[in-house]
């Protein structure tokens, strides 16, 4: 596998201006500037291969458009170095754009008067795309999705799912090395999240392009990403498959109960009862996070059944979920 | 990749203008309107004018029909800036709510990638007004007809218009800095009106703000001098196309300057 993407030791800071509070304070901040510097990516590492979809995960705020940014050349690093196969992305912009295609979530980068298929024929000047690669990267959408009711419809028309579909499709065309999705599946229903992960996934097989994709939302990462990077604070937490994390955690399992009365009230009384773990209750389940090291599932489940009475139970592993939600909480020891 | 030439940039273009058009014109209520609206614009411009001169049957110097050929060539002269460069009134609110970082990723020069994005169309009622004026007062005053005259306006006219979009630029550019730009660019639109005068009817204050600190002196009046006094043109005038070309390359460079060093907003 070749490497595509390089990052070597990258910082990224802001000035920022303390704003003093109230009328008197803005007149103050008129004449006295008083500057911070924040550091929104603190000594980043790491290295991309071809081909590989890697979920870049983090709290909002936490320094991911930032590092994006940084990729795509639109942000100069404040200090380190990255290589974009084989480019330095601030200095060559250009020639960076050509290898690259970026989609954000709800920023539509298409011509908003025009159909579909006139936007493509503009991007295929744009980036001088041969008409025989044209030809076949539209025979290959054509078998993915159906974009036929697309192709004729102005964007502005378009629903929000439409859009995004369109605008993945647009990023794709030129067969960039590298694609940025940045919270792509954000606002969409279920059936339409389904379809993009889907055609996203089809793609990144089918052309062998690197996807970096930023979200929230777990099932996303699931069903597309083996890697994920996760950062806070700018700085990194953690770097590897998302099995490995989940090994990391392996300890804890959920136990799920059903008990009688309304389950809020009843999940804050054992949560009383079980103060050493997380318990939470949803329309059907209350959720046991239990870590075995400190006390078997068994011994839990005995404990609250001395006090509730359970009609229904079940045990799961650990989702992705939990274990981001763990690692935004805690971080990792 | 190839390289990128004006071949290139052109060939984009007329495509995005075509498409643009298209668009335009299959929203029927919307495109008529707008035109009438343009044309009653010119009119009542117009008429403002000529109820001016009912009052003044000349101003310095400056007869009714020279008055109605500097007025018609400022009209031509404003219509590129109108037509080609209209997109600078939104990049305030592109940069504000951070959408301007969707120009960022394609491999093509910022700026004209961004105004090639709107093409405004009513500006071409303004330059069909702007023609008929200048040729109605071109007869009356009984200007000849020489290839040389045609030069002479052809090279003034384009000069007028990269001095009014440089002006434009420059003061839209300014949204990279200042979060409410919107009144330097209405002030930078405002100032064109003046364009419609001889700056000799100014003080000599504004006589020397005009030409040398907002040059919109050189938008109608200099060029205007070349063809109406050509005994009486001051030095400064010959080198217009020269200050022309220099204000929208540094107006451009400031424009660029502004967007290269975009940040963009959280997302």
């Amino acid at each position: 596998m070749k490497e595509i993407i390089r990052i070597n030791h990258i910082t990224k800071e802001f000035k920022v201006l303390n704003r003093r509070e109230g009328l008197k304070g803005s007149i103050k901040d008129l004449f006295s500037r008083d500057y911070k510097i924040v550091r929104a990516v603190d000594d980043i590492s790491m290295s991309i291969q071809q081909g590989e979809i890697v979920g870049y995960l983090g709290p909002n705020g936490a320094g991911k458009s930032t590092t994006i940014k940084m990729m795509t050349g639109v942000l100069e690093p404040t200090s380190g170095e990255i290589l974009v196969d084989g480019n330095v992305p601030y200095k060559n912009r250009s020639k960076n754009a050509q290898n690259i295609g970026v989609v954000f979530g709800q920023r539509s980068q298409l011509w908003w008067a025009l159909p579909l298929i006139e936007s493509f024929r503009l991007l295929k000047d744009v980036y001088q795309i041969e008409d025989k690669q044209y030809n076949s990267i539209i025979e290959l959408y054509k078998s993915l999705v159906d974009i036929e009711p697309l192709l004729h419809k102005p964007v502005r028309q378009m629903s929000l799912g439409q859009r995004t579909l369109s605008d993945i499709l647009a990023a794709f065309l030129h067969d960039p090395k590298i694609v940025f999705l940045d919270e792509p599946t954000i606002g969409l229903d279920v059936s339409m999240k389904a379809k993009i992960r889907k055609l996203i996934s089809a793609l990144n097989k089918e052309k062998n392009t690197t996807v970096i994709l930023t979200t929230h939302d777990m099932g996303d990462v699931d069903a597309l990403c083996r890697r994920i990077v996760i950062i806070d604070k700018g700085k990194m937490l953690y770097d590897n498959d998302i099995e490995h994390l989940k090994s990391f955690f392996g300890s804890y399992r959920t136990l799920k109960i059903r008990v009688d009365g309304d389950l809020k009230a009843q999940s804050e009384v054992i949560q009383k009862e079980v103060p050493d773990f997380a318990v939470s209750a949803d329309d059907e389940w209350i959720s046991i996070l239990v870590d075995e090291d400190k006390k078997k599932v068994m011994d839990v489940l005995n404990q609250i059944q001395s006090s509730h009475s359970i009609k229904d139970m079940k045990l799961e592993e650990i989702s992705s979920e939990d274990v981001i939600r763990k690692i935004y909480e805690e971080g990792v020891e | 990749m190839k390289r990128k030439g004006l071949r290139f940039y052109l060939r984009i273009y007329f495509k995005i203008l075509a498409q643009d058009i298209k668009s335009k014109m299959s929203y029927r209520a919307d495109f008529i309107i707008s035109t009438l609206g343009m044309i009653f614009t010119n009119i009542a411009g117009f008429v403002s004018f000529w109820i001016l001169f009912r009052s003044f049957p000349d101003i310095k110097g400056w007869s009714y029909h020279e008055m109605l050929f500097l007025y018609g060539f400022s009209l031509i002269s404003l219509t590129p800036v109108q037509c080609l460069f209209d997109n600078n009134w939104s990049l305030r609110s592109y940069v504000y709510s951070g959408d301007f970082i969707k120009y960022c990723f394609r491999p093509i020069n910022l700026f004209f990638y961004y105004q090639s994005e709107v093409f405004d169309i009513k500006g071409l009622g303004q330059l069909a007004f702007g023609i008929g004026t200048l040729v109605y007062s071109w007869n009356k005053i009984g200007l000849a007809c020489t290839p040389l005259m045609i030069l002479k306006i052809v090279v003034f006219l384009i000069t007028a218009s990269l001095i009014m979009i440089a002006l434009q630029n420059a003061a839209a550019a300014t949204c990279f800095w200042i979060q409410n730009s919107f009144y330097i660019l209405d002030l930078a639109y405002r100032f064109r009106d003046y364009a419609k005068y001889p700056v000799t009817i100014f003080s000599s204050v504004f006589k020397f703000i005009f030409t040398f600190l907002m040059p919109i002196a050189f938008i109608a009046y200099y060029p205007s001098l070349v063809i109406l006094r050509p005994d009486d043109v001051p030095i400064l005038t010959w080198l217009s196309p020269i200050i022309g070309c220099l204000f929208f390359y540094v107006s451009y460079k400031i424009w660029m300057y502004g967007a290269l060093k975009y940040n963009g907003t959280g997302s």
